[in-house]
């Protein structure tokens, strides 16, 4: 049985306005995206040749650019926005709990 | 009587209209037309991960295979379109049928070229444009066995490192003094340069090719310089040219491609194109131009699909692509010919780095390796033909962000 967990990955200051940072959860890696002050949890992990989003990629509002070939997708559904990725990325809810972000995993 | 849109070429571009005809909303016939057997399939793993068996057709798909029915695209696969009637508005097929269009797009792209050397319809001389012809030079893959990869583009640089990464011994062969000589320059040319050889290609630069020999089959390549280099198989990447002969004798003007405005416009009224085929007036670079690039085709397919639905923006993207090799990732954005100056930052021994090609201070174009981020960085640079001391731009404590940030504050836009 799926049972969900709240995993404290950062703190909110930890990652600027328009910037990205992963954090490995339980063997996953988790891109959170600080979209000018509201934070947006991501696999890190982009479809098309699983280069990390938060490493290469960068951040246009709510957009993420895939750093190596240009995949775009929303941070706030994991859905895709531009092609070559095949298929959208898993999107986490996150919560903001006193300077903590806490991601349902 | 519903308009009906006929698209000729049935590739990236021509996929790619089609589907944004009916995302924007087009309820009309329409009609996709390509001389290949097959749904419209993206290239770029041609030379890559279908190459060296990674990854499968149908992943290479431009639309799934049910999209072309669920969307009423009337599909004409392995048919070509021999002759273009714009005064009744008409395209006759090989098939002897005629078809009627209101509005045509034409994006029937490039093909390789093939210079007349004595030998190159040998057996095993292959080039690569298709999925036939990557399916054909895929069996000959096997470890220990020898090719020679001739012209040292990108198609012949990923040839080439595909090649390697699948065992094959790689001899490469091009007339300048490095790979991709001609688009970066001779100091980010020894780079590539490097990289293939230190996965163990043999290069041969400033030489060319002037017999294939064998008997039936290539087993050796003669070149200018008296070489003979004996081989299982070659691979000829030089070069490619459009193809236009569809529209020979209509009034529709080409020239390099077919020639039309930012609108993909063509000087016909209801007839344009996109994609490989499209010599067409860029805003940003002021001058009509023609590139072989994905996200071209695919960007100027659907900027050709709302042109002809009245919808009509200048398309004015920044040509971008990329090109993977040995688990190098190099990007190019922009687009030039000639440069006064090349300033790097980064390291070009460590393979981690972005050079900048500027004329008069103006960066017209960048070429990355490893370095994604700083070409999406740059890219507004380049669209707004901005002029940078060089020195920020090889100094790695300046952000690239920041400028065009301060330009966008500056009093001039």
């Amino acid at each position: 049985m799926m049972t969900t967990r709240f995993v404290t990955i950062a703190q909110t200051a930890d990652i600027q306005p328009g910037e990205l940072a992963a954090f490995e959860v339980e063997c996953v890696r988790i891109a959170v995206a600080n979209v000018a002050g509201r934070f947006f949890a991501i696999d890190d992990t982009c479809t098309h040749e699983q280069c990390s989003l938060a490493t290469e990629g960068t951040l246009e509002g709510t957009v993420v650019t895939c750093g190596c070939h240009g995949a775009q997708f929303d941070v706030t559904t994991g859905a895709v926005l531009a092609p070559p990725a095949p298929e959208p990325v898993k999107a986490y809810p996150l919560h903001v709990d006193q300077g903590n972000l806490v991601v349902e995993v | 009587m519903p308009p009906t849109f006929v698209i000729v070429g049935a590739s990236l571009a021509g996929g790619t209209a089609a589907a944004t005809l009916r995302q924007e909303g087009f309820d009309g016939d329409i009609i996709l037309i390509g001389e290949e057997a097959h749904l419209p399939y993206e290239r770029p793993p041609l030379s890559k991960q279908y190459l060296r068996g990674e990854m499968s057709f149908a992943k290479a798909l431009v639309r799934p295979s049910g999209f072309y029915e669920e969307n009423r695209i009337d599909t004409r696969f392995g048919v070509a379109a021999t002759r273009l009637d714009p005064a009744d508005r008409k395209v006759d097929l090989a098939t002897g049928e005629s078809v009627h269009y209101d509005k045509l797009l034409i994006a029937t792209g490039v093909r390789n070229r093939r210079p007349p050397i004595p030998g190159l319809h040998l057996q095993n001389v292959f080039d690569l444009r298709s999925v036939a012809d990557a399916d054909a030079l895929r069996a000959e893959i096997r470890p220990g066995r020898k090719a020679v990869v001739i012209g040292m583009g990108f198609i012949g640089c990923e040839v080439a490192a595909s090649l390697r990464q699948k065992g094959v011994d790689v001899v490469c062969i091009d007339p300048s003094p490095t790979p991709l000589f001609r688009v970066l320059g001779e100091q980010l040319g020894q780079v590539i340069s490097t990289i293939q050889r230190d996965h163990g290609v043999e290069t041969v630069f400033e030489d060319v090719v002037t017999r294939f020999e064998g008997d039936g089959r290539v087993e050796r390549v003669i070149t200018k310089r008296d070489r003979r280099i004996d081989c299982d198989f070659a691979v000829v990447g030089v070069g490619v040219e459009p193809v236009i002969e569809f529209v020979a004798d209509s009034r529709v003007e080409s020239s390099n491609g077919i020639l039309v405005d930012e609108y993909c416009r063509t000087n016909v009224l209801d007839i344009y194109a996109a994609g490989d085929v499209a010599n067409h007036y860029h805003p940003v670079v002021r001058k009509r131009l023609r590139v072989e690039h994905w996200q071209n085709a695919m960007q100027q397919g659907a900027a050709a699909a709302r042109s002809m639905l009245g919808k009509a923006k200048p398309y004015d993207a920044v040509h971008w692509f990329w090109s993977d090799q040995y688990g190098i990732n190099l990007q190019y954005a922009g687009f030039q010919q000639k440069w006064d100056q090349v300033v790097v930052r980064g390291n070009l021994d460590a393979r981690n780095l972005i050079a900048f090609y500027l004329t008069h201070g103006r960066i017209d174009a960048v070429v990355a390796l490893n370095r994604g981020k700083d070409v999406r960085r740059v890219m507004p640079l380049i669209k707004a033909r901005a002029t940078v001391d060089p020195r920020q731009l090889r100094d790695e404590s300046v952000d690239l962000r920041s400028l065009i940030e301060s330009r966008l504050s500056g009093a001039q836009i």
